[in-house]
């Protein structure tokens, strides 16, 4: 790396001067990042969207969103050699994609999805190519205490990336004839193929400015942190100092020959000139370039003595505190003192959690879920309004249908039957019933659904029986209805021996 | 001319008339047997359904297959009460006020696009659906029976157009849906004009009369000796009253509606060759009667829920009726 060809001044900065930085960046660039966002991003999203729109589903478009740190990386490798004078084309970009590409992928891709500070971390795993313990080293290094703010610039360009999609969402709102009757909530919440690709192409359009923004926000503060850290601007001021030097030497040797050839006495070294490099040096540091030094306000959060800290500020210190990957804050600072392995169990449990249940809708959209799979009825326990519940039916049916038969209660009697037939049938013949289900239309699933088996014919004549008792008021007679309990307990014993 | 004298009788004459207008308006069997449904209880009809379904060809084989007289009128912005009614004119030659009688002067009308007139023409055919007369300068016409409106809406196309009152709407018995005919259908249709069979005009000159409004009249009289057990009826109120406090629905169906599910059952039962209500019966009308005297709330709507899917709901949840 090459500082000294770097565009843009590389001095320590606040992490918020260094969005700035990022910003300018992106403003200086943003005709050829959109050409590489478009170059990497447009077909992808196009065949998604299409998949998406002839499957019905969802899932397409939010596997091109779950790909956003892949389609990232050729806007980042743009960046950081635009950023020193040298500029990729799209040929070249293509070409060397899987040197910039690969690199932790797999791990922001997987677990490391939903870090905060993915732009930055992004930085280390694609420029610097570490692994292993020396990566972690390196993250930690570049993660520790003061905060780079990453966290919170993620947050910030996420609300800025919904804010304009909801925004364009509202202006073609806006621009569709008043003809077309189109609702608002229709709009924004039908579950129509139209709005799904109006939506996502909105979306889309909208990525098409926040990604490139978001790079390079995250590239100037991975610059500003190395900065800070490895001292880059000493190191260009150095290089500099040693130019004029070089340059001051030649002139002063020139000048001490003039000087010197008329002398009489032999010359001899004086250590004046070196005293005065070294004071011109420590001038050089001392000076605005280097040592800036400016007016700042910074708040801060003060201990109280007192430890009466609401619990609203605790949190929000903590959360502030914590919001950045691998941010080391003093032991006395923290509010809460949870362990951090308490922390990092509950974490992974969050992502475990979420992660299977993503893996169950995924499951059950194609159709491979548990869902689909057990696909038997629920036994009802009312029909036509009638219990069939078995702890609800007599436990000796002949007995209880006589008695009926013998107070000349037709009606009870036919209804204790079908009550103990379709409790029966029912576990045998499942078949969906709601609550308001008649007798005529259970009967009717039932064929529908398992054809006309024996017990199902005998349910038609005990429902005809039972239709003409209770709605036509023309009961039949008591030996028709031992009849068909007879033949029921016949059809019982049948289907006992049989099972 | 045929006219029943027993139930079979009368079962027996409305399917000859089903089926002879099921000749004529292909693949559209569940609106022929609702039309006659609400004709046969005396209530009225409100169809809706997008254009060229053969809504005008049901109204006039209706009428020629029932002997009976049929005006039609287009409902229009400019559409004043007097010309659904009518109004006196003054004769210069016999120098008197004449009753010139409006185009409800009739037994089916079908009023076209009902929700393109204004209110106060659409409230013209309140009294006449209500009270079956007409009033005209203070004297009132009673209308001959069997008196039936049929009116139309177009579910598309809402623009410039004034929603009926729910206090109109309450006097339709049915609200009719009527949907594109099925692919098989459909090829049956294009085939029968094609063929010649049927003209393409769909005229329906080659309908027979099967009966008369003396024959309907007895019709309508033996459908109330159907025999409705009080279990079915509770069952019929049950359904009617959830509309009331269910959740989804923010306007309910009035005591109306029970009397006109309960009618409707009946003459349900009656087409089915029965002389009793069965709880199938109540569910089979209970849309029709039903889906008009609804209102969804808000809530409802932002879901994206229907009429028809809040109905679905309600018939699935209120219990058949018990033991």
């Amino acid at each position: 790396m090459e500082l000294e060809k770097a565009s843009a001044r590389l001095a320590p900065r606040s992490p918020w001067q260094a969005v700035d930085l990022g910003t300018k960046l992106y403003r200086q660039w943003a005709a050829p990042m959109l050409w590489v966002w478009l170059a990497f991003t447009l077909v992808p999203f196009g065949l998604m969207l299409g998949w998406s729109l002839l499957a019905d589903t969802l899932w397409p478009l939010f596997l091109f969103w779950w790909l956003k740190p892949l389609w990232e990386r050729p806007l980042l490798a743009w960046y950081s050699h635009a950023l020193f004078a040298e500029t990729l084309t799209l040929k070249q970009l293509f070409q060397r994609w899987r040197q910039y590409a690969l690199p932790g992928l797999a791990s922001q891709l997987t677990w490391r999805r939903f870090s905060p500070a993915r732009s930055f971390n992004t930085c280390v795993w694609q420029l610097e190519g570490a692994k292993g313990e020396q990566l972690s080293q390196r993250l930690r290094a570049l993660n520790s205490y003061p905060s780079n703010r990453a966290g919170i610039m993620t947050i910030v360009v996420l609300h800025l990336e919904q804010f304009m999609a909801m925004g364009l969402m509202v202006l073609l709102y806006t621009l569709v004839p008043w003809q077309f009757s189109l609702e608002w909530s229709d709009w924004f919440y039908d579950q129509s193929a139209l709005q799904m690709a109006i939506a996502s192409a909105t979306l889309y359009l909208v990525m098409c400015v926040t990604e490139p923004l978001y790079v390079a926000c995250g590239f100037a503060l991975y610059l500003n942190k190395r900065t800070w850290l490895e001292g880059w601007d000493l190191q260009l001021g150095l290089t500099r100092l040693g130019r004029h030097r070089a340059t001051r030497t030649g002139a002063t040797v020139l000048m001490l020959l003039a000087l010197l050839l008329p002398l009489p006495e032999p010359a001899t070294a004086q250590p004046a000139p070196r005293n005065e490099e070294q004071q011109q040096v420590i001038e050089l540091l001392a000076g605005p370039d280097y040592m800036p030094f400016e007016e700042r306000t910074e708040r801060q959060w003060k201990n109280r003595d007192d430890g009466n800290n609401s619990w609203l500020e605790e949190f929000w210190k903590h959360f502030f505190d914590n919001l950045d990957d691998d941010e080391k804050p003093e032991p006395s600072s923290r509010p809460f003192d949870i362990p951090d392995a308490v922390l990092w169990i509950l974490f992974w449990t969050l992502f475990a959690g979420l992660a299977i249940w993503l893996l169950i809708k995924v499951l059950d959209q194609l159709g491979l879920g548990s869902r689909n799979r057990d696909n038997t009825p629920v036994i009802p326990t009312h029909v036509a309004g009638m219990d069939i519940r078995r702890q609800s039916l007599p436990k000796n049916l002949r007995q209880a249908v006589e008695t009926a038969l013998a107070a000349n209660d037709i009606r009870l009697a036919l209804s204790l039957m079908l009550r103990s037939a379709l409790a029966n049938l029912l576990r045998r013949y499942p078949v969906a019933l709601a609550a308001g289900s008649t007798e005529q239309q259970c009967l009717r699933n039932l064929k529908a659904t398992h054809g006309e088996p024996l017990p199902i014919l005998y349910l038609q004549r005990l429902t005809q029986a039972w239709i003409s008792t209770a709605w036509a008021h023309r009961p039949v007679d008591t030996d028709a209805v031992r009849t068909l309990l007879a033949d029921w307990e016949q059809i019982s014993t049948e289907e006992a021996a049989h099972a | 001319m045929t006219q029943p004298t027993t139930l079979a009788d009368a079962t027996q004459l409305a399917q000859d008339i089903e089926h002879h207008l099921n000749q004529v308006l292909i693949g559209q069997q569940q609106v022929v047997r609702e039309v006659l449904i609400a004709l046969v209880s005396g209530g009225h009809v409100l169809i809706e359904g997008v254009p060229g379904l053969g809504k005008t060809l049901l109204v006039r084989s209706l009428g020629k297959v029932l002997e009976l007289d049929f005006n039609r009128i287009q409902f229009t912005p400019d559409l004043m009460p007097t010309d659904v009614t009518g109004h006196a004119m003054y004769d210069q030659k016999s120098e008197q006020f004449r009753i010139r009688r409006g185009p409800a002067f009739t037994q089916l009308l079908l009023a076209d696009e009902i929700n393109r007139a204004p209110a106060k023409t659409q409230a013209a055919l309140l009294e006449v659906m209500q009270e079956r007369q007409i009033t005209i300068e203070g004297k009132a016409f009673t209308l001959n029976e069997p008196y039936m409106v049929l009116a139309t809406q177009n579910p598309l196309d809402q623009e410039g157009t004034y929603p009926l009152p729910e206090a109109e709407l309450d006097r339709f018995l049915f609200k009719v849906l009527i949907d594109y005919p099925d692919h098989a259908d459909e090829t049956r249709l294009v085939n029968m004009v094609l063929d010649g069979t049927i003209r393409a005009s769909l005229d329906v000159e080659s309908l027979t009369h099967v009966t008369d409004a003396a024959g309907l009249k007895a019709m309508k009289t033996l459908s109330d000796s159907v025999l409705i057990d009080d279990e079915v009826l509770d069952y019929a109120l049950r359904i009617v009253r959830a509309t009331r406090d269910f959740s989804g629905l923010s306007h309910g169906a009035s005591p109306r509606a029970s009397i006109a599910l309960a009618r409707a059952s009946r003459v349900q039962a009656l087409f089915e060759g029965r002389d009793f209500v069965t709880p199938d019966d109540v569910q089979q009308v209970a849309r029709p009667v039903l889906r008009h005297r609804i209102q969804l709330s808000a809530d409802a709507e932002i879901e994206g829920q229907t009429p028809e899917t809040a109905l679905g709901r309600l018939l699935e949840q209120v219990e058949a009726p018990k033991q």
